[in-house]
């Protein structure tokens, strides 16, 4: 076999620097959901995903662009590889075959792939995966919008909990949430009983991810706390120059 | 002059625990301040003016320096004065000249009712640079002069120098001190109504009718120190540490930061 082009190995080189780009990013997500307490906010989440799947996009364009090139090559050791030494490497280099877990994967993949590529598919065993038509679709649309009102009008809305729940008892409700829910009508009741107590600033305590000691977080809790609209950086914006945000 | 700042959004509900708080811990009552703040801008460069002869007596590096100086960046530039919560929706005063002799003798010039007299407003010239870049400590830290201006209609005055009038808004807040630290608790209000005037107001509409930039009515927290001498090392390093002493006290109230650079960008482009 011929020795490679300069613009083939141009080829490899961008392909290895994409995927080091897609790695990096993967662990970049991977570490921030292990480390940060709370989950980093949405908004960042969702940028990290789009920015991996941007890295997606370009390693399948480049895998897909560069395919004739890319399965014609064949790897082998050259005379002066340390092969004694470096045997574990050299294995992974000559490997043809995936990785079994590897195989898992792409098999998923591939079916993945091929099941919304073939979206009409009759033949499908399992009647639950079988996705709508198209008038099936129109036809949802059409009744979940009035089912939803309706079923939202059959109910007495404010307060924390939903009349079942309440009959249930509030005490069974998984949440989900750290901090108490009170209960609106509870609580007039217990007024009479606590008076002023309830009235007592709230203390946070909440522990660091990796600190020993408890936090402890004066700031009161409010009751109806309003966040500000105009983020920080623009009312100093506006104050220096006088730009509309 | 160096002016060294830490940041803090504070919404409107904890306002006022914040303001009890740093009455306590400055111990001091708050100095509630009222100023009005007219926004100019640059439109010509502050060149030499053509100047060539005389310069022989400058040094070349001088020069240099000097041309680089006024040559450099055009900025926008703030003119603040102090006013008083009875100056606002107060009228004009009784220009006695216009007063014809007679007139109103059944009623003297009432001197004690309030009147807001914009040809006595005292005026302060603020000129602040861009934030310095990638300095190391994480406080804001900028280059700062002001001046003191005439009484009266600055808006000449500053038209001479090659800045023209943007726009006015009205800073209310309250003003602690802690040893070297100013703490400025503020927020920016509007002027009812149709805000692009080209002149500063000479009248002031009530207090009630200005309505708040920022509408859940979130309040600013700077917490700043001045330093006389920028290039003294040592005293912009205590004046951070200061800061950051600070930070740590308000840690569980507010989390004082460093401003993002580029809002506080006075080059006008």
């Amino acid at each position: 076999m011929s020795n490679l082009t300069q613009e083939q190995i141009k080829v490899l080189e961008q392909s290895r620097q994409r995927l080091v780009q897609l790695t990096r990013s993967l662990g970049s997500l991977i570490a921030s959901l292990n480390q940060s307490d709370p989950l980093p906010p949405w908004t960042s989440l969702q940028s990290q995903a789009s920015i991996i799947s941007n890295n997606l996009i370009s390693v399948s364009d480049q895998l897909s662009d560069q395919r004739d090139l890319l399965s014609n090559l064949v790897a082998y050791p050259g005379p002066e590889y340390p092969g004694r030494t470096q045997a574990n490497t050299l294995e992974q280099l000559l490997r043809t075959k995936l990785d079994p877990r590897v195989e898992d994967w792409v098999a998923r993949g591939r079916a993945a792939g091929t099941e919304s590529a073939t979206p009409s598919n009759f033949s499908d065993p399992d009647p639950a995966h079988k996705p709508l038509s198209d008038a099936q679709l129109a036809e949802l649309w059409e009744w979940a919008p009035l089912e939803a009102n309706q079923e939202a009008r059959r109910r007495n809305w404010g307060g924390n909990f939903t009349l079942e729940e309440r009959e249930a008892g509030i005490e069974n409700v998984v949440t989900g949430l750290r901090r108490q829910l009170e209960d609106e009508d509870g609580e007039e009741e217990s007024e009479g009983e606590e008076g002023d107590g309830e009235e007592m600033d709230v203390v946070g305590v909440h522990r660091k991810p990796g600190a020993a000691e408890f936090e402890f977080n004066i700031a009161p809790h409010h009751p109806h706390p309003v966040q500000p609209f105009v983020p920080l950086d623009l009312i100093l914006r506006y104050m220096t120059t006088g730009r509309m945000p | 002059m160096h002016e060294q700042s830490l940041f803090a959004s504070v919404p409107v509900h904890q306002h006022h625990e914040l303001l009890q708080q740093l009455a306590g811990l400055t111990a001091m009552q708050p100095r509630h301040c009222l100023e009005r703040r007219l926004i100019f801008k640059a439109y010509r460069k502050p060149g030499m003016a053509g100047r060539i002869g005389a310069s022989q007596d400058l040094q070349q590096g001088d020069l240099q320096r000097l041309n680089k100086m006024l040559n450099g960046n055009m900025y926008y530039t703030q003119v603040v004065g102090p006013v008083s919560e009875s100056d606002f929706g107060s009228t004009a005063p009784v220009d006695r000249d216009t007063q014809m002799a007679g007139m109103d003798d059944s009623k003297p010039y009432d001197s004690s009712s309030p009147s807001y007299d914009y040809e006595r407003q005292p005026w302060k010239l603020e000129f602040r640079d861009i934030p310095e870049a990638g300095t190391r400590s994480a406080v804001t830290s900028r280059l700062m002069s002001s001046a003191t201006l005439p009484r009266g209609d600055v808006v000449e005055a500053m038209n001479a120098w090659g800045y023209h009038f943007i726009t006015e808004y009205v800073v209310e807040g309250d003003m602690f001190v802690l040893n070297d630290i100013a703490i400025f608790l503020h927020r920016v209000l509007h002027y009812p109504g149709g805000d692009e005037s080209s002149l500063p107001r000479r009248q002031l509409p009530a207090l009630k009718d200005m309505t708040l930039f920022e509408k859940s009515g979130s309040y600013v927290l700077q917490a700043f120190i001045i330093v006389q001498d920028g290039s003294n090392q040592e005293t912009m390093k205590t004046a951070s540490q200061h800061l950051f002493g600070l930070r740590e006290q308000l840690k569980s109230a507010v989390l004082l930061e460093q401003a993002d650079r580029l809002s506080l960008d006075t080059r006008a482009k």
